[in-house]
């Protein structure tokens, strides 16, 4: 026989809201979030914060993922703060960039529904940047693989990987299981990363985070060996990259992301010891390498903060690119973007700034590129299946020396 | 002569099924590993780069990756170009929502490594059961 499952206690509005007394919606939410539940283990439900909902670009959600939300929307109101994440076109200037005009429309509906239900339409992976900030062991719900990784680890604040449906209901009901990641017993370490190289670019937490996502899995890795303060940038990075080659929701770097002020703080009973060093970085640079012609450089994978976006328009001020360039960010940042001047920096160097999208969820061009140059390694990870673009994985100097000169050589 | 043999797991989603299995020791994110208009296996140098998910009993250790994942997985099976069912070693959440919304049958806790691509399978999700028989 199979393990009997554990009936969650339900307080009396959430019985309420299972039984149908808040609604259709609200029940199809509930339901969902009870069986999650129930398959986990959970005892009881925890009252959530926030949530942070994926899945809403239409290319992601599809038709199926459109009518579950055209269908909420008939009846449902989110009762917490809701943000969305990056969605499948530029919402100002889908027609100058060619995106699909079917495909469009269905965003716009896709889109429309989750504000008619209350949502905060920043549309971006780094809602972090734009003020929504889970702090410290707040209980939220969030999607997002690299937001994910980002508000668990860097912000300390607790979520597990919800999907869109759960995420959705999340926000509908204010609540989630509790289990995985909000209970303290699981946000210890499993797996302990020894790193052994000097961390200096962008590009090495690119490979580190990489590295780590594929030996943990779902696991929750402990990093050490890193001896100076990652920047924000590096550790968004860092978490996008071990969110696409496993299922990465946490991880700690001793000394450095809030719940592991030391290696015991955070080890609980022994673990595996995994080193990385050179033979190991090289292994993952390897994935990603080529050389030769380069058609396409993208920046902003999770969408890039205002030092990244300068960063690469000091490197490009006076100059012109050869490839197709896409910089891409929250509207927000590239309002700051452009009353810092980048802006106009960057679109005189023959830079696209995408907004409110990305490669790895928009509606795909046919510009004939066949290869691309990247400092994120979940861009370089997507992108061979969803646009069959060969990636070479760079620092972000690098990608505009290729851009600026149409190729990469290799290292010199 | 064909060979019979019943593994015990634990019910995700309950329903039954039963085909061929397609088997990967690679994880899965719906969202980046398959195409969800036809159902095929794009991600490079997946172990099953190629090969298509219609009708068949997918085999693998847990899914990965994109949280979008859940809206395709359900996107994948609403196109009819989806698996009849799904086995795990570990059932991370994103699959296991995409499979509650999707009304997917679906269990975890089995030894993937008793089944092979080609193997017909009978899952039986609501008791937890996998029957699987090998010519």
């Amino acid at each position: 026989m199979t393990e009997e499952r554990q009936e969650m206690f339900l307080t009396e509005e959430e019985q309420k809201m299972l039984n149908g007394g808040f609604g259709p919606t609200v029940q199809k939410c509930m339901k969902v979030l009870v069986k999650l539940g129930e398959i986990y283990g959970a005892e009881r439900m925890i009252k959530v914060k926030s949530a942070h909902s994926p899945g809403v670009s239409y290319r992601v959600a599809g038709d199926a993922g459109l009518h579950y939300v055209l269908d909420s929307s008939e009846d449902a109101r989110f009762c917490i703060p809701c943000t969305l994440n990056t969605i499948g076109i530029d919402e100002k200037q889908w027609e100058e960039v060619g995106f699909d005009r079917d495909f469009a429309q269905n965003q716009l509906k896709l889109t429309a529904a989750y504000e008619k239900m209350g949502a905060i339409p920043c549309n971006t992976c780094t809602p972090y940047l734009s003020g929504f900030t889970p702090m410290l062991g707040q209980h939220v719900a969030w999607g997002e693989s690299s937001a994910v990784a980002f508000v668990n680890s860097v912000l300390g604040a607790r979520t597990n990987r919800e999907g869109g449906p759960t995420a959705l209901a999340a926000a509908v009901c204010g609540r989630v299981p509790e289990y995985g990641l909000h209970l303290d017993e699981n946000r210890k370490a499993t797996c302990h990363i020894d790193v052994q190289v000097e961390m200096k670019t962008d590009k090495d937490y690119a490979v580190l985070g990489y590295f780590v996502g594929g030996v943990v899995g779902q696991g929750v890795p402990v990093i050490t060996g890193i001896e100076r303060r990652p920047s924000m940038e590096n550790f968004k990075t860092l978490g996008a990259a071990a969110a696409s080659a496993g299922a990465v929701a946490l991880y700690h770097v001793v000394g450095f992301t809030p719940e592991a002020p030391t290696y015991e703080a955070v080890v609980g009973k022994e673990i595996e010891t995994v080193v990385f060093g050179q033979k190991e970085y090289d292994k993952i640079c390897e994935k990603f390498s080529l050389t030769g012609p380069i058609d396409f450089v993208v920046i902003g994978c999770p969408h890039a903060s205002i030092l990244e976006i300068e960063a690469v328009a000091k490197l490009l001020d006076g100059k012109r690119v050869k490839t197709g360039f896409w910089v891409c960010t929250s509207r927000q940042v590239r309002e700051l973007a452009d009353r810092m001047g980048y802006v106009k920096v960057l679109e005189d160097a023959g830079v696209e700034i995408i907004c409110d999208t990305c490669p790895v969820l928009c509606c795909t061009l046919d510009r004939g590129y066949k290869t691309i140059a990247t400092n994120s390694g979940k861009m370089a990870h997507y992108a061979p299946g969803l646009w069959k673009l060969q990636p070479v994985l760079l620092t972000v100097e690098n990608c505009v020396k290729v851009a600026l000169e149409g190729k990469w050589e290799g290292e010199a | 002569m064909s060979e019979k043999k019943i593994l015990q797991g634990r019910c995700i989603v309950e329903g039954s099924a039963e085909g061929y299995a397609l088997v990967t020791h690679d994880c899965i994110s719906f969202m980046g590993t398959v195409n969800p208009k036809t159902g095929q296996i794009i991600e490079r140098k997946h172990e099953i780069e190629g090969e298509f998910l219609k009708d068949r009993i997918l085999v693998f250790p847990q899914s990965k990756g994109s949280t979008g994942g859940s809206y395709m997985l359900y996107d994948v099976v609403k196109n009819g170009v989806g698996p009849r069912g799904i086995i795990n070693r570990a059932a991370e959440s994103v699959v296991t929502i995409g499979a509650i919304v999707a009304e997917l049958p679906m269990v975890d806790k089995i030894n993937i490594d008793e089944i092979h691509t080609g193997d017909y399978i009978r899952l039986n999700a609501t008791e937890g059961t996998v029957e699987i028989t090998r010519e």
